[in-house]
This record gives C-alpha cells, sequence and structure tokens, in this order.
C-alpha cells in the first residue's frame, strides 16, 4: 500500500514539472510537431487496418446473430455504427494505442535516462520532465480524437463493404441502418473519452520511462509496465466515463 | 573554485559517502580517482546537483549551491559543462544539433551565429565534417569529443568529466585527456575529472583526490602521488604489474 501511494505521489510530482513553464516555448513547438508526426501520423495505418476488420466483423457478427425475420435488416448498419461508436474506436483503439505508442514513450524515455541524456539535459539546466512529456501529451491530446474519427469512419465503411460483399445486407439498407436515429451526443462522447485515454496513455508511460533504475532489462519491463498499467486504467475510466457521461 | 564541506550521501540508508571536504581549484583539472564502486561518480554528480545529499556544503564561488532553488541551480548550470561515461549524446540528434541544443535553449542568438559557434567547437575538438552524422554513426573516441564540444558550447565556467577515458584505447584516451587540460587551461575553467586510468593521473592530475569506500584519503598532485604513504592509495597506484616493476626499480639503488 506505501509502495503504491508512494508511486501515485511521484506521478503527481512528475505531472507537476510537466506543467511547469517552458524555457522555449518555440523548441517546444518543435517537439510538439515532431510528436504529432511520430505518435500521430505513424498511428493512422494500424487503426485503419484495425477499424476497418471490426467493422466487418461486427457486420457479419451482427448479421448472423439477429437471422429472425421480425428483425428489420438496417439493424445491422445500426449496430456496426453504434457499436464502433461507442467502443470500438475510443476504447479498443486506446489499447492498441497503449501498445503501440505507450510501450515506444517509455522504452524511449527509459532508454534516455540510463544512457543519461536525462541528466545531460538537468545539468544544462533544462526541466527534463517538461521538455520530454509535455511536447507527447500535447500531441496525442490533439492527434488521438483524429485517430478516433478516422477509426470510426472507416470502420463503419470495413461493415459496409464486408455486409454488401458478403451479401448479408444490401447497401440501401446499410446505409439507411447507419443514418437511422442517429445521435451526435455519441460522438462527443467518444470523443471526450479519447482525450481521457490519451492522456492516461502518454503520462503513466513517460512516468514508467522517466524513473527507470538500472539498464536495458529496467527498459524492458518499464515498457511492458507502461502498457499493462494503461490498459488497466483504460478500462477502468471507461466505466467511470460511461456512467457519469451516458447517465 | 568549488569547494565542499562535510559531505555526506547515502542510498536507502547506506552511507556512500563519508564527510567529503575539498577545494577545487580554477584552471587546474582536478581529479578524483578511486576503485570502481569507490563513490567518485556519486560524488561528482552530487556536485553537479544530479544526487541531493543528506549533509554538507557545495559552495560555487561565493554561492551555496544545494541551499539554492530550481531557479538559482539554473544559473549556476548554465554556467556548467558537463562529459558523461557514455557520452549522452542525444541519439535522435545529429552531430551539429546536439552542440547546438544547449545555444537553442539558452541563447537568442540568430541561427548563423549558433551554427558559427557549433563548427568553432567542434573543430577546437578536431571534428571535421562530422555535422549531419548521427551519435550512432561515430566512434566512441569521436562521441567523447562531440560530447566536449558541446560541454564548451556555452563557455562553461565548470567542466565535469566522468570517466573519460571508459572504452577508450589508449592513444585516444590520452588525446582526450590532453584536450580536457588544454580546454581547461584556455578556458580558465574549474574542470573535475573522475578516473581510474592512471595514465589519466599521470598525465593531467594537477590537484587529486583518492577516494575509498566514500571516504576521502588522501589529496595531492600527480608529483605526489607516487610517493604516497597511503596504502589503500598504493595498492590502487601500483596495482598492475608494470607499475609495480617500475616501484621496484626505483627502489634499487
Amino acid at each position: 500500500m506505501i509502495k503504491f501511494l508512494t508511486q501515485f505521489g511521484r506521478y503527481f510530482l512528475l505531472l507537476k514539472k510537466v506543467f511547469s513553464k517552458p524555457e522555449k516555448p518555440v523548441i517546444y513547438y518543435k517537439q510538439t510537431m515532431r510528436e504529432f508526426v511520430y505518435l500521430g501520423l505513424s498511428s493512422i495505418g494500424i487503426i485503419a487496418i484495425i477499424s476497418f476488420f471490426m467493422g466487418a466483423v461486427i457486420t457479419l457478427q451482427t448479421a448472423y446473430n439477429t437471422e429472425n425475420p421480425i428483425y428489420p435488416k438496417y439493424l445491422i448498419g445500426l449496430g456496426c455504427r453504434d457499436s464502433i461508436i461507442l467502443e470500438f474506436s475510443s476504447t479498443v483503439a486506446a489499447l492498441i494505442l497503449a501498445g503501440k505508442i505507450g510501450s515506444n514513450i517509455a522504452s524511449e524515455i527509459g532508454t534516455m535516462r540510463v544512457t543519461e541524456q536525462i541528466d545531460a539535459l538537468e545539468i544544462m539546466g533544462v526541466n527534463s520532465a517538461s521538455y520530454l512529456i509535455l511536447p507527447k501529451i500535447i500531441a496525442t491530446l490533439f492527434f488521438n480524437p483524429v485517430l478516433t474519427i478516422i477509426g470510426i469512419i472507416v470502420g463503419i465503411f470495413g461493415g459496409w463493404i464486408a455486409g454488401t460483399l458478403s451479401g448479408v445486407i444490401s447497401s440501401e439498407n446499410f446505409i439507411y441502418g447507419i443514418q437511422y436515429a442517429f445521435i451526435p451526443y455519441y460522438i462527443t462522447y467518444s470523443l471526450i473519452k479519447t482525450v481521457f485515454f490519451a492522456f492516461i496513455i502518454t503520462s503513466v508511460s513517460a512516468f514508467q520511462g522517466y524513473y527507470v533504475d538500472g539498464g536495458s532489462l529496467e527498459v524492458g519491463r518499464a515498457s511492458t509496465k507502461a502498457v499493462v498499467y494503461s490498459s488497466v486504467l483504460i478500462l477502468l475510466f471507461n466505466v467511470i466515463l460511461t456512467q457519469i457521461l451516458l447517465s | 573554485m568549488i569547494r565542499i564541506i562535510n559531505l555526506n550521501k547515502s542510498f536507502n540508508g547506506k552511507l556512500v559517502l563519508e564527510n567529503i571536504s575539498v577545494t577545487f581549484e580554477s584552471g587546474k583539472t582536478n581529479l578524483i580517482i578511486g576503485r570502481s564502486g569507490s563513490g567518485k561518480t556519486v560524488l561528482l554528480k552530487s556536485i553537479v546537483g544530479l544526487h541531493e545529499i543528506e549533509s554538507g556544503e557545495i559552495w560555487y564561488e561565493d554561492k551555496l549551491f544545494n541551499k539554492l532553488d530550481f531557479a538559482g541551480k539554473k544559473v549556476i548550470r548554465s554556467e556548467m559543462g558537463m562529459l558523461f561515461q557514455g557520452s549522452a549524446l542525444f541519439d535522435s540528434l545529429t552531430v551539429e544539433q546536439n552542440v547546438r541544443f544547449p545555444l537553442d535553449m539558452f541563447t537568442d542568438n540568430t541561427l548563423e551565429e549558433k551554427i558559427e559557434r557549433v563548427n568553432f567547437c567542434l573543430n577546437r575538438v578536431d571534428i571535421i565534417n562530422a555535422n549531419q552524422l548521427y551519435p550512432s554513426e561515430l566512434s566512441g573516441g569521436m562521441k567523447k569529443r562531440v560530447a566536449i564540444a558541446r560541454a564548451i558550447a556555452l563557455n562553461p565556467k565548470y567542466l565535469f568529466c566522468d570517466e573519460p577515458n571508459s572504452g577508450l584505447d589508449p592513444i585516444t584516451a590520452i588525446l582526450i585527456d590532453a584536450l580536457i587540460k588544454e580546454l581547461t587551461e584556455e578556458y580558465s575553467m574549474t574542470t573535475i575529472v573522475n578516473t581510474h586510468d592512471m595514465n589519466s593521473v599521470m598525465e593531467i592530475g594537477e590537484k587529486i583526490i583518492f577516494i575509498s569506500e566514500g571516504v576521502k584519503c588522501w589529496e595531492g598532485n600527480k608529483n605526489e602521488i607516487l610517493n604516497s604513504n597511503c596504502g589503500t592509495l598504493n595498492d590502487f597506484v601500483f596495482a598492475n604489474s608494470l607499475a609495480k616493476k617500475l616501484r621496484i626499480s626505483n627502489q634499487e639503488p
């Protein structure tokens, strides 16, 4: 329990350092642009691929589980749309990003720690926590919602392709379904969750990397911990946010 | 000048530095020597503020460094340069960007002025035509020299070197030692070098302190070290067979 509280305290002390005034905003701006590319743009591919296949599978499973003639066919499109908007584009995508960018952040910062690059920054008088972590947090907070929107569009497109090519639903029914009883707030709900998840992934992973003590083995362990802790927190906050935002 | 008074440092209750008091003079190459694990690196990192100390005083000229807040320390840190054991160059930046980094962070110079300074520093350490290379493309000796160039980019008053010769061949090690000594004299810096390399001790040791198990056992210079009465120091200095033979031949009438 004491260990948990100690880690909890260290996490918030690190955040305090991260959100202190930047030494030179123009340098931070450049770093943030770099992180947009490394953490954001480079994740578009994996999000698009996973969303496409998720959308396809959701459509097919919904179709095979609603074969009763009393259910209108357009429900397949509606089910695909809501599943993707409410859960898959935000929560599942966040779990995948925790694996991809979470491990990347923890190993990058952890390696900098064990090779004394963070000490070199501190010696120069640079606030290393802010310089290394703040641009990553800003980049993911702004870019992950874009990834969510891409995930929603590609996921529904995947559902449409799978549904029409397999013949379980006509194109007209699917398009009618994805337009039927649309609640725009669901998009807002999904984006709010994404912002929270982006913060969890980046800050927890950076925390794990920043306090690595040892060598390459510890960097590997920190990377694993970053993914595990981020994933658990994402699932926990998914429940909390859903209760708050949809109740 | 850097003055240390009764410095104590422990990790998890275990005392690793005990009552260290020493004065490091400006314009001189000051050496901290000792066996691996004796506390040299901890002492160096305590002096630069990377480790919090339990008790004692660390004075940079007339400023009590260990009692300053972050802003106060930052002012003194802007006058520090440090060469780390593994060079600690930023992997994602080129040689030029590495040396330019402190200039980007702490000066308002134009890009041309900064590049001019970068080239001056790189020339000073004999790194030519390597501006666009990444650290992974450099040899160990080149990395050390680029790290020295980065350390002197802001004309520091204090230069700290943690085992600058580790992993280098004897000839490159001598070149690095000579460079550190030249720069120290040229810029009148207070230079502190951590080493367990006896070649360095004999080449550049203008002031030397010997640490054993966290305690300062001896203080002197390179001319005095061979005639010391300190047993642990003699065990360290004459550890290899060549040094032992030299000692015996010197003692013979």
